[in-house]
């Protein structure tokens, strides 16, 4: 029963970092900075994509595509912060890059012109929902700070509890900003997917120094 | 073009180079404290009396061996993190930029932990001898929101120096270095605006002098602001600060609380106007800016054998030397500093023709600072942005003498 476009694949092994959970919050600004700063430009790309919903009957498809990277990535920030997953994000949003994910429909679905003229009234009720969740997580995530320090690992409970504010939140969010046209779902079995991840550890740089040739990761910030 | 003379080339803009960099530290090392001029030995025993002479030595050696532990232990944490740091790559899903940063802010945290029980230990000898008034957990919580924007700001130095080793390679210095000393001006002058400096009230003489001073020292109209820092520390302070039009001048509220007479108080701001006068801030920058372009060279040479910095494996060895560097170049610096502070004094004393002021006030500042006036040669070198109390007091005898006074 996973039918809505926008779901959460987890592939977290819950193993957490002592030293990162300590830091977490603070290793977090820049992501949140970052994360703030290209807000404001999704909500000017927001206001042109309704005009153009309104007009077209569907958003653009670069909008559509620009919106929901941030999507993707706002979603990583706050799995790092609620310490839903353990390693530090990216800065692009890009898919397949982090064990929390969520995956946001790419390319732009037809959308009732009435129901896009009344958005952001209709999202609100969601996102009441959703504000209430984040609420719950915040105070969970203070316990599964401690937890995580302690004994290395996150408790499964409070990972997907916060893994199903952010697919519910990704959910609103996508339908506020016009990514879907599908009203976020309030079941938390619908729209989420669990996996083992590929290896329990996450990979250890090799000791050796690296040679000036050696092949890069991917650019990213 | 032959090798050799490539070679000839390469020496020769280099030689240059190092020509205009040693011209440019000589005149930013000159001041105009005559160079002939002679301190005079100076009895600090009889100044400021035996028992407040012990207190402060003893004071000063302790809070010494603090500034020893906090100048060597970030050497040797960040030693062993240059090693052993590459191991928390795997700490990261992000790519190499962002990776670099979550190593550059690890070590920060991990120098942040190991320096904690070093600084609650000087916060109790500062509290033991009533310096500071700030409290254990608001120390605690201080530095940890310090940390924060430590994080920030070398995240944006690791986007620059990374982002531009990815596109420039190991020349990326060249460019970085400006960007750097931009930075320190953009933030030079909007300093004032962000160190939540307030009009001084109450204090309309006080005002009145600093304007004449002003007027006397030929520096324009430079407003004279509190900051007021009484819940912190009981230390008395002032300082120059912005550039242009944002030059200000900020009196900390402890040396405006009683303890220092009104002469004295002017001599203060005539030393603060002193410093805009010689146009020091400026030349603060030069320094900073012959400095950038060497560590950048170094930093481009030294992570060279890691990948360079375009890739993440480099930054904790980027983070030792950046850190080290400094350190370094520490007793160059501080005899800079102390060459702009004595001359701050002398063009004060030119200006108040009050040495007796001048006296004063130095000899208050040993009583309220419990700072040693006269410490070990190696205090001064180490932590001396300042000449000694007793060196400044020198100071004054000698112009006295040179204006028969």
């Amino acid at each position: 029963m996973n039918e809505h476009p926008v779901t959460l694949h987890v592939m977290d092994d819950l193993r957490r970092s002592r030293l990162t959970v300590f830091f977490r919050f603070l290793l977090a600004i820049p992501h949140i900075i970052w994360l703030e700063l290209w807000a404001v430009v999704v909500m000017i790309v927001f206001i042109l994509n309704w005009l153009v919903a309104l007009i077209i009957g569907r958003p653009a498809k670069p909008f559509q595509r620009f919106t929901a990277a941030f999507m993707r990535y706002s979603a990583t920030v706050f799995a790092y912060l609620f310490l839903v997953a353990n390693p530090f994000p990216g800065f692009k949003g890009e898919p397949g890059s982090y064990p929390i994910e969520l995956v946001v429909p790419m390319e732009p679905e037809k959308q009732s012109r009435l129901k896009t003229f009344f958005r952001l009234l209709l999202a609100y009720p969601a996102a009441a929902v959703s504000a209430v969740l984040m609420y719950a997580t915040y105070a969970v995530t203070f316990l599964a700070w401690w937890a995580a320090l302690i004994t290395g690992r996150m408790p499964r409970g409070f990972r997907d509890l916060g893994a199903n504010m952010l697919r519910y939140s990704g959910q609103v969010n996508s339908y506020a900003f016009l990514v879907t046209g599908r009203y976020p779902d309030a079941s938390p079995y619908v729209g989420m997917s669990f996996e083992a991840p590929v290896a329990a550890e996450a990979p250890v740089a090799a000791e050796a120094p690296v040679a000036a040739d050696a092949p890069e990761a991917p650019s990213e910030t | 073009m032959t090798n050799s003379s490539r070679r000839l080339l390469g020496l020769l803009i280099f030689g240059a180079l190092a020509g205009g960099w040693i011209w440019a530290a000589h005149a930013l090392w000159q001041t105009s404290v005559p160079s002939n001029l002679k301190l005079p030995h100076v009895d600090v025993n009889a100044l400021v009396g035996a028992s407040e002479l012990h207190r402060a030595q003893h004071f000063s050696f302790v809070l010494d061996l603090f500034g020893v532990v906090g100048l060597v232990l970030p050497l040797v944490v960040l030693a062993l993190y240059a090693k052993w740091g590459h191991r928390f790559m795997g700490e990261s899903a992000a790519g190499p930029i962002g990776t670099g940063m979550l190593l550059a802010m690890l070590g920060l945290a991990i120098l942040w932990m190991a320096m904690l029980p070093s600084n609650i230990a000087e916060l109790w000898w500062l509290r033991r001898y009533g310096v500071v008034k700030v409290g254990y957990a608001e120390m605690v919580i201080g530095t940890w929101s310090l940390l924060g924007a430590e994080f920030l700001g070398i995240c944006l130095t690791i986007l620059i120096v990374m982002g531009f080793a990815r596109l420039l390679g190991n020349y990326w210095w060249l460019v970085g270095a400006p960007v750097f000393i931009g930075i320190a001006l953009l933030v030079t002058f909007v300093q004032p605006y962000m160190s939540g400096l307030q009009p001084l009230k109450d204090h309309s003489a006080l005002v009145q002098a600093e304007k004449r001073l002003a007027k006397k020292e030929g520096v324009g109209n430079i407003p004279l602001k509190l900051e007021n820092v009484g819940t912190q520390t009981t230390a008395p302070n002032a300082e120059a600060m912005g550039l242009g039009p944002s030059r200000r001048i900020g009196l900390w509220s402890t040396i405006l609380d009683g303890r220092f007479s009104e002469p004295e108080i002017e001599f203060v701001v005539a030393h603060e106007l002193a410093h805009h006068k010689h146009n020091d801030l400026w030349k603060g920058l030069g320094w900073y800016a012959l400095f950038a372009f060497a560590i950048a060279y170094l930093i481009a040479n030294v992570t060279r054998r890691r990948g360079g910095m375009a890739v993440p494996l480099a930054v904790p060895l980027f983070l030792f030397v950046w850190v080290a560097f400094p350190t370094a170049t520490l007793p160059i610096d501080n005899a800079f500093s102390r060459r702009l502070e004595a001359e701050a004094d002398w063009t004060a004393l030119q200006a108040t023709r009050d040495p007796q002021a001048g006296k004063a006030l130095f000899v208050s500042f040993v009583r309220t600072t419990n700072e040693d006036p006269n410490p070990p040669a190696w205090d001064s070198i180490l932590f001396g942005s300042h000449p000694t109390e007793a060196q400044r007091i020198a100071m004054i005898e000698a112009w006295q003498k040179r204006n028969g006074g």
